[in-house]
């Protein structure tokens, strides 16, 4: 099991004396390990790849346009639907940013609110990533007991949004709906349950041999080269890199709140697996301190019914699950904005594969794509 | 050599602790609910199929103002001799193709009881883009007529449940 992937160069017909060519191969739109509708456009020598191009826009609804004819209230619903495994996040970045351009300060129990909904769905979030990229590997146990995990959070969204994957809970100026006694103890419950889970994963799959040979010396990423490709999120921590908008900038009052920063060593698959991992375990730990730091009061903000944002821009970012999530608001006093932009983290960690594809098996190719966590909604948007 | 079976050992011991793990599952009660025969009850807050009373309904249009994708429309009724607008709808339609379940109408609707409002129903199967449109008109029942393009009328749906099956309003 020595065989390093990194040292595998394409033949070369020169010296091998063999007559060889490239092949043009299209991985995608429909395979289901591209996790929606990518295509990977593989130009491979044998069996390794000299150039690898991602073809996005499969998914693409235009978001940003619609959001231009949409009231800042109804934006919150399309904002939804971008990365619909982490919904609340993005929710969480629009209305972040429609209120500090409106100027507005969102009551206290509302931001704690906020803060134990974004980490539960970060939770529920990386339990897919934890399913599917198990699944990727080979191993489909672990998705099983992902998705059990993953129904306790949606379950208790459900309970208190409504919804059980776009929740429109979160709104310029505050939350939807309060939560009730009987909602902490099934979060209480949920968290305890959860706890014990995570070291059966650890057993199931993270420190399985079979799983470590697979990806830890697979799609290694430099801290050079995450920077430089502009990665965010699990992705950039796992190369080493200390970057969490939750603590470099926070919001919704997250410096109050103890946890560590997850930091992989190497930049590998494994790494980026494990990051994640290790952020539930952390999440779990922010939404224990959220949950007892709530005292009673308002959840939403004295706001105007229709909202009308002074002419002007804002730009908020926050630490949604895949990465630093931002919104760019251009309004020109009207009723919805003049432009609106998102920073997806999607997308730009999606670039980074037609570098460090490069040189791999075709193999690895889905071992490498799992471990980014992608989400063609937003990538696309 | 040595090496080659310490790795093949250590990777099927890895695959006997994942199957303890597994092992443990297998005794305890299934989580799935085997859905057609059995269903699960929504919480009282989940957003499911929308249901109009337009009985309670005053034809404000504040539930077609605030849908971000124009799934309701509605009509409200007009005075024959005076020509004035009657708070009450001569027809209400729900798109239910356009619904994004968002639940911004139900929140914007004035009257109290909601006149219009995300029931608990979550069994929505249609078997073309029409049935989807659900329009009430008076003298019909709710959720059944389906506005059929060729005969230019209503008629009922196959299989739909009517508005009397539906549970209540939370």
């Amino acid at each position: 099991m020595s065989i390093n992937p990194m040292n595998s160069t394409p033949i070369r017909s020169e010296t091998s004396g063999l007559k060889t060519d490239t092949l043009f191969l299209n991985m995608g739109p429909q395979h289901p390990s591209t996790h929606g509708v990518l295509r990977l456009g593989l130009t491979i020598s044998g069996e390794v790849i000299v150039e690898a191009m991602p073809d996005i826009g499969y998914l693409h609804r235009g978001v940003e346009k619609l959001l231009e004819t949409r009231t800042y209230a109804q934006g919150v619903v399309l904002a939804d639907r971008l990365d619909y495994c982490s919904a609340m996040s993005n929710d969480l970045a629009f209305c972040l940013s429609v209120e500090k351009l409106l100027g507005a300060q969102v009551p206290k129990r509302a931001q704690v609110l906020r803060v134990i909904m974004a980490e539960l769905n970060r939770i529920a979030s990386h339990l897919i990533f934890f399913g599917t990229y198990g699944i990727d590997i080979g191993a489909f146990t672990p998705f099983l007991y992902a998705f059990r995990e993953r129904e306790m959070v949606l379950d208790l969204f459900e309970m208190c949004c409504g919804a059980r994957l776009t929740y429109n809970y979160i709104r310029p100026g505050g939350v939807a709906s309060d939560i009730n006694a009987d909602w902490i103890a099934r979060c209480r419950e949920f968290l305890d349950f959860f706890k014990p889970r995570l070291d059966e994963y650890d057993t199931l799959l993270s420190f399985n041999p079979i799983f470590l040979v697979r990806t830890q010396t697979v799609g290694i990423i430099t801290p050079k080269t995450a920077v430089a490709w502009g990665l965010s999120g699990p992705n950039l921590r796992a190369s080493g890199v200390n970057y969490d908008v939750r603590q470099a900038e926070p919001y919704c009052g997250y410096e109050q709140y103890d946890f560590t920063v997850a930091l992989g060593k190497t930049g590998s698959c494994w790494d980026r697996y494990f990051c994640r991992v290790v952020e539930m375990r952390q999440s779990v730990r922010i939404v224990e301190q959220a949950l007892s730091r709530l005292a009673s009061g308002e959840i939403m903000a004295k706001l105007p019914k229709v909202l009308r944002l002074p002419a002007g821009e804002a730009y908020s970012h926050i630490e949604a699950s895949r990465g630093d999530l931002g919104v760019y608001i251009v309004s020109d006093g009207g009723l919805a904005p003049y432009r609106l932009h998102f920073r997806a983290p999607c997308f730009i960690n999606l670039a980074i594969l037609q570098e460090i594809l490069v040189g791999k098996k075709v193999a690895d190719v889905i071992a490498v794509l799992g471990s980014l966590d992608i989400v063609l909604g937003e990538v696309d948007r | 050599m040595i090496a080659y079976f310490k790795e093949v050992f250590s990777g099927a011991w890895a695959f006997l602790q994942g199957l303890a793990i597994t092992l443990r599952y297998l005794f305890k009660p299934s989580i799935t609910v085997p859905y057609p025969t059995e269903k699960l009850t929504p919480y009282a807050a989940f957003r499911g199929i929308l249901l109009v009373d337009p009985a309670k309904c005053i034809a404000c249009g504040l539930c077609a103002k605030a849908c971000p994708s124009t799934c309701i429309s509605l009509e409200s009724q007009v005075h024959p001799e005076t020509k004035k607008r009657i708070p009450k709808p001569e027809w209400y339609a729900l798109d239910l193709g356009r619904c994004n379940f968002c639940g911004l109408c139900e929140a914007a609707c004035p009257t109290k009881p909601k006149s219009v409002w995300h029931s608990l129903d979550y069994e929505a199967v249609f078997s073309n883009r029409d049935e989807m449109v659900r329009c009430w008109k008076p003298g019909f029942p709710l959720a059944g007529r389906v506005w059929d393009p060729r005969k230019k009328d209503f008629k009922d749906p196959k299989g739909q449940i009517s508005v009397k099956e539906m549970r209540t309003r939370p």
